[in-house]
């Protein structure tokens, strides 16, 4: 999927409307799985070793129902925020207890800067921190309701 | 695992490694919302996959690193993405073999075809 000439971050392919784990291991392979199906990224056992590696650093989960588990890596072969959504929850270890029911997994080339991958989560966490954007996601019946409420993703 | 798996993982491992000891990279990440913990639990991971590289491996891969900030570099379109130096038609037929990462001939860095 892109907007205009320029890739993007966001793709339809890239989306799990229910998780079926309830496990944190488990859905990183999920959504590792799903981002090498799409050809974003190369040799998924390495990047999902590569994600534990980082949640065992400290917790991904932002709070208020979002985790965002986040890797910077060779094996990424362009810039994705994989979309998934767990309406019974996933404990994910966050600051206020409450379990994730938005993932949102940012991936960034490792050729990438450190301000760049930076900056795709900072703009990622904006958006998923506000409580109409969280709302609007966990109801949406498309992607494309979900691509809307993380266009500014795109930026 | 082959060794060019390893050197990747190495590689990831630096780059993470590299964010987490950083302390503006630190700082902005925590503001973000993100913890961030002790370093010893990655620092044992670099060791170990350090070890299961090789020292002849390590020793070209630390040489890139130490020169360029990075021992592996990806390859698109032919083009290394360390050096921007575009690889001989040569190099992308030769076959990776479990013992032999491909190198730029340019760079010295290990090179990850994609």
């Amino acid at each position: 999927m892109t907007l205009g000439m320029v890739p993007s971050v966001l793709d339809p392919s890239l989306y799990i409307p229910e998780l079926r784990t309830r496990n944190r291991q488990a859905v990183l392979a999920d959504l590792v799985a799903l981002a090498h199906r799409a050809g974003a990224v190369r040799e998924p056992s390495l990047l999902i070793e590569l994600l534990a590696l980082r949640e065992r650093l400290g917790g991904t989960a932002l709070g208020k129902g979002v985790a965002m588990p986040h890797a910077r890596s060779l094996t990424v072969i362009r810039p994705q925020v994989v979309v998934a959504r767990s309406h019974a929850g996933i404990d994910w270890g966050a600051p206020d207890d409450l379990p994730a029911t938005l993932v949102l997994l940012t991936l960034s080339p490792g050729d990438w800067s450190e301000e760049a991958h930076h900056g795709l989560l900072g703009r990622t966490a904006a958006v998923a921190r506000l409580q109409r954007n969280r709302q609007r996601m966990l109801e949406a019946e498309s992607f494309a309701e979900i691509a809307g409420v993380l266009r500014v993703v795109e930026a | 695992m082959s060794v060019l798996a390893r050197l990747v993982s190495l590689g990831d491992v630096d780059l993470l490694l590299h964010e987490a000891r950083d302390e503006r990279s630190r700082v902005r990440l925590r503001k973000l919302g993100f913890q961030l913990g002790e370093l010893q639990g990655l620092e044992a991971a670099r060791a170990r996959l350090a070890a299961a590289v090789g020292p002849r491996w390590l020793a070209v891969y630390e040489r890139a690193r130490h020169r360029y900030g990075a021992g592996v570099a990806t390859v698109r379109a032919r083009v290394c993405q360390g050096c921007h130096v575009t690889l001989p038609t040569s190099a992308a037929s030769r076959p990776e073999t479990e013992a032999a990462p491909g190198l730029c001939e340019c760079c010295g860095r290990v090179l990850f075809w994609g």
